[in-house]
C-alpha cells in the first residue's frame, strides 16, 4: 500500500468536513454546554457560508454523528445545492437524520449521557477524502473539523486511533472545537498527531468568532498564522479488553494490544504471554527478566 | 527603452486603480464585495473574516500579533492590499498609532451574506418553460469555437470563416499594441501580439476585457457599472438561461459584444430571448493562477524537434507557424517542426526593439509545456530537455549584439568641461564609452537633452 501523496498547492482552496455532533442526550441535558443546539447551528451555519464566501472553489461536506449512526446531511458540492437554500437543506435532513437515528436506538442501551459515534463519522470524512484525492489531480485541500461535545466512548478507541493514523497518514489534520464542559482525550490525540487545532472555547456565544478566527484558516495561511497551541494532551489509552481508560497496564509484545489485567494470551494476535508473577509490580519488570531465565 | 509588455492583469487590478468615489459605489453590490474578497490574497481574506463582526477600529499592531514572524511579508502585502482596495479604511492617529476598520458597506453586505447565504444574481429561466438547453459540454464547446473565431478574426480578419458583431473600429482598439501596420503591408504581429497568442485562455480574455473595459468610456458605458456587471456575470451559474428582459439597454448591448467572445450563449425562445453564461465567463472573477480552469492538451514535442498537436483548429495552426514549420496538416493532427529559421523568424516578427526579447523565448516553452498531451505531461519535463536547450542557445544566439541608441561628443573645449561632462552622464547612469586621452565620450540617447542643457550652461 502506498501513502497517498496529497499534491500541495500555493492555492488556498479548501475542502471542510465537518462533523457535527447531534447527541440528543448531550444537547437536552443540563449543565454540560452553555449554548442551544439551535443557536448552535445558526453559528454553524454562518461559519459553513463563510468558508464557502471565502473561494468559490471550495467545498464543505456535513457529517451528523449520531449516537447509533451518522450520516452526510450537506455537501455543497452535490447537485442542486443552490447557495441561496443552504440553510434549508441542511436543517431538513438534520431533521431526516435524527429521526432515523432515535428508530435505531435500542430501548435501554443508553444510562447517562452516552457517546457519539465519532470513529462512524472519522471513517465516513477520511473516505470521501480518499475519493476526492482520487478524483484527478487537482483536488482542493482537505480537512476535518470536529464540532463535539459528548464524552468520549472508550469502546471505540481502536476504531478512532485507525481513523486518526489514516488522517495522518494521507496528511488530513483534524481540528477539534469542544462544546461541552470537558475534554476530550481522544481528540485531544487526534488533533495532536495530525497537526491540527485543538480549541476548547471559553465562551460559546461568541462561537462564530472562534470558528471564523481559528478554524477557517486554510492550510496555506496557517503557515503564517498564530494558532492556539495544545497545552497538553492526554494520551492515555483504553485497554482491549474492557474498554477502560487505564495510566498503566500490560502491552502485547507482538501487537502492542493493551490490557488493563494479565491475561494468559492476547485476545488480538493469539501470542501465548509467561507467566505471570503474582507480585510482579508491572510488565515491563517481568519482560525484563524473561530472557535471563 | 521603454517595452510594452503585456502583463495579465487582474480584474481586481483594475478595480483597484479606480478612483476612491467610483470604488465605494461599486461596494453598494453585494456581489462585487464578494468577487473582490474572493480576490484578496489567503491572509487578507482571514483578517477580513476576523473583523468582520468587530465594529471598532482594530490597532495595525494588534493585527500584526496575528501573524507568525515567518509571514512577515505576507501580512504586509495582505494589508497593503486591504488599503488599497478601500476593503480596510486606515486611520492614523499620533497617540493611538495607525487604526484599521472594514469598509461600512462591505462589512454589511459580507455580514449579510454570511447570514442568509449566497443569492443568485437574478432567477434563472423557469422549469415550466420547455426550450431545449444545450448541454455544459456543448456550451464549452461553444464558448472554445467562439473565441477562437474571435482570436483568428484578431489576428488575421481574412481567415475567419465567420464576421464578428464587433464594429471594425472596436477590433482595431483590440489589435492596438497587438498588431502593428506599415502603410500598405499586412499587418504584422508586434511582440506583445505573439506573446499574447501564447498565453493560456483565461490570460488572454483578461487581455480583452481590460481593453474592453478601458475604452467603455468612448461608448457612452460607465466603467464602473461596466466593471459591475461583469463581475455579476460571473456569479451567475454556468449553464442556466436568464431572461434578457431583466437587463438594461446598456447591459444588452454589452450582453451582445459579450456573446461574440464566447462568454455567454443568447437563445431566442419563442417570446423572450434568454442568455446562458458558458464558463468563460463564471472564471471571469477567478485568479490567473487558478489551474482547475487549465484544458487538457494536445502538443507532443519530441527529442527530434518535431511537434504534433493532436488538433484541427485553425487558430493553432497559427499558432504553431509563428515559430515552427508547419509541414503537414492531416484532419486531427498538426506536424510542424521547430528549426533554426522558424525561430529567428519568430524573435524577428515579434521584436519591434532592437532586442529579441528573452520573455517571447519563455512564452514559447511555457506554451509548449502547458498545452503538453497528456501521455508526455506526466514525464517530467514534458518538453525534452534538448529542445528547451536549443531554443535557448539558438535565442542567445541572436543576442550577441546589443544595440543602444547613442550620441557621441567630441572636440571637448577642455579637459575640465570633458571630466564635468563625464561626472554628469555618469550621474545618470548614461555613460556608454569615454575616452580621456581624445576627450570622446559616448552617451545612450535618452540623456542627450539634459547633457546639451548641461554643456550649454
Amino acid at each position: 500500500m502506498t501513502p497517498v501523496q496529497p499534491k500541495l498547492s500555493t492555492d488556498d482552496v479548501s475542502l471542510l468536513m465537518v462533523l457535527i455532533d447531534t447527541n440528543p442526550f448531550f444537547w437536552s441535558a443540563e449543565n454540560t454546554t452553555s449554548i442551544l443546539f439551535s443557536k448552535f447551528l445558526a453559528h454553524v451555519v454562518a461559519f459553513l457560508n463563510s468558508v464557502l464566501l471565502l473561494n468559490q472553489l471550495n467545498q464543505v461536506v456535513v457529517i451528523a454523528t449520531g449516537i447509533n449512526t451518522c450520516d452526510y446531511v450537506y455537501d455543497s458540492a452535490a447537485a442542486g445545492a443552490l447557495p441561496n437554500q443552504r440553510a434549508e437543506s441542511l436543517l431538513q435532513k438534520l431533521v431526516e437524520f435524527v429521526v432515523k437515528d432515535e428508530q435505531l436506538a435500542k430501548e435501554d442501551s443508553v444510562d447517562g449521557i452516552g457517546s457519539s459515534l465519532l470513529s462512524g463519522s472519522l471513517s465516513m470524512a477520511l473516505c470521501y477524502i480518499q475519493r476526492v484525492f482520487r478524483s484527478g489531480p487537482h483536488h482542493p485541500q482537505p480537512r476535518i473539523l470536529c464540532l463535539h461535545g459528548s464524552p468520549d466512548g472508550p469502546e471505540q478507541y481502536v476504531a478512532i486511533m485507525n481513523a486518526i493514523f489514516s488522517a495522518q497518514r494521507s496528511m488530513v489534520p483534524i481540528d477539534s472545537c469542544l462544546l461541552g464542559a470537558q475534554h476530550s482525550a481522544f481528540l485531544q490525540q487526534a488533533s495532536y498527531i495530525t497537526g491540527g487545532v485543538y480549541l476548547k472555547p471559553q465562551q460559546l456565544d461568541g462561537l462564530f468568532q472562534y470558528l471564523s478566527t481559528v478554524f477557517a484558516s486554510d492550510l496555506y495561511s496557517r503557515n503564517f498564522l498564530q494558532l492556539p497551541k495544545p497545552v497538553g494532551v492526554d494520551f492515555r489509552a483504553s485497554c482491549f479488553c474492557h474498554k477502560n481508560t487505564i495510566d498503566m497496564g500490560y502491552i502485547c509484545s507482538v501487537c502492542l494490544s493493551i490490557f488493563c489485567k494479565h491475561h494468559k494470551n492476547c485476545s488480538t494476535c493469539g501470542s501465548v504471554f509467561g507467566q505471570a508473577q503474582t507480585n510482579a509490580p508491572s510488565t515491563s519488570n517481568q519482560k525484563r527478566k524473561t530472557p535471563e531465565t | 527603452m521603454p517595452q510594452v509588455k503585456i502583463i495579465a492583469k487582474n480584474f481586481m487590478d483594475m478595480v483597484a486603480s479606480l478612483p476612491a468615489m467610483k470604488l465605494d459605489k461599486l461596494y453598494d453590490n453585494a456581489f462585487i464585495c464578494e468577487a473582490i474578497l474572493r480576490s484578496l490574497p489567503p491572509l487578507a481574506k482571514k483578517y477580513v473574516l476576523q473583523m468582520l463582526y468587530i465594529d471598532e477600529p482594530v490597532l495595525a499592531t494588534s493585527i500584526h500579533e496575528w501573524v507568525l514572524a515567518d509571514g512577515e511579508s505576507k501580512h504586509t502585502v495582505a494589508v497593503d492590499r486591504l488599503v488599497q482596495l478601500r476593503v480596510f479604511i486606515e486611520t492614523v492617529d499620533r497617540k493611538k498609532g495607525t487604526t484599521y476598520r472594514l469598509n461600512t458597506k462591505f462589512q454589511i453586505n459580507l455580514q449579510k451574506h454570511i447570514v442568509h447565504g449566497g443569492v443568485l444574481p437574478r432567477e434563472p429561466m423557469p422549469s415550466t418553460i420547455t426550450v431545449r438547453l444545450p448541454s455544459l459540454e456543448d456550451l464549452e464547446a461553444y464558448a472554445a469555437e467562439q473565441w477562437e473565431c474571435f482570436l483568428l478574426h484578431l489576428i488575421s480578419s481574412g481567415q475567419a470563416e465567420r464576421t464578428t458583431n464587433f464594429s471594425s473600429s472596436m477590433m482595431k482598439i483590440f489589435q492596438r499594441g497587438l498588431l502593428s501596420q506599415r502603410d500598405k503591408e499586412a499587418p504584422k504581429l508586434t511582440e506583445s501580439g505573439f506573446q499574447f497568442l501564447l498565453m493560456d485562455t483565461n490570460a488572454q480574455l483578461w487581455y480583452i476585457i481590460r481593453e474592453y473595459i478601458t475604452n467603455s468610456e468612448e461608448r457612452g458605458v460607465d466603467t464602473a457599472d461596466l466593471i459591475s456587471f461583469l463581475l455579476e456575470l460571473s456569479f451567475h451559474v454556468t449553464g442556466e438561461a436568464y431572461n434578457m428582459n431583466t437587463l438594461t439597454d446598456i447591459q444588452r448591448n454589452v450582453i451582445k459584444d459579450l456573446a461574440d467572445l464566447g462568454l455567454v450563449k443568447l437563445q431566442q425562445g419563442r417570446k423572450e430571448s434568454w442568455f446562458i453564461p458558458t464558463k468563460l465567463a463564471t472564471n471571469l472573477s477567478i485568479s490567473l493562477s487558478d489551474l482547475s480552469s487549465r484544458k487538457q492538451g494536445f502538443v507532443v514535442v519530441e527529442t527530434n524537434f518535431r511537434v504534433y498537436a493532436y488538433s484541427s483548429s485553425k487558430l493553432l495552426c497559427e499558432i504553431l507557424r509563428l515559430f515552427s514549420r508547419v509541414e503537414y496538416q492531416l484532419p486531427n493532427l498538426i506536424v510542424a517542426a521547430i528549426t533554426k529559421e522558424s525561430l529567428y523568424n519568430a524573435f524577428e516578427n515579434g521584436i519591434m526593439a532592437e532586442q529579441a526579447s528573452i520573455d517571447s523565448l519563455l512564452y514559447i516553452i511555457t506554451f509548449l509545456q502547458q498545452n503538453a498531451h497528456p501521455r508526455v505531461a506526466e514525464r517530467i519535463p514534458s518538453v525534452p530537455e534538448n529542445v528547451t536547450d536549443q531554443i535557448r542557445l539558438w535565442e542567445s544566439d541572436m543576442n550577441r549584439v546589443e544595440m543602444t541608441p547613442a550620441s557621441l561628443f567630441d572636440e571637448f573645449p577642455s579637459r575640465d568641461v570633458f571630466e564635468a561632462a563625464c561626472d554628469f552622464a555618469r550621474e545618470y547612469g548614461g555613460v556608454l564609452w569615454e575616452d580621456s586621452k581624445k576627450m570622446r565620450l559616448v552617451v545612450k540617447a535618452e540623456i542627450l537633452g539634459q547633457i546639451r542643457e548641461f554643456l550649454r550652461r
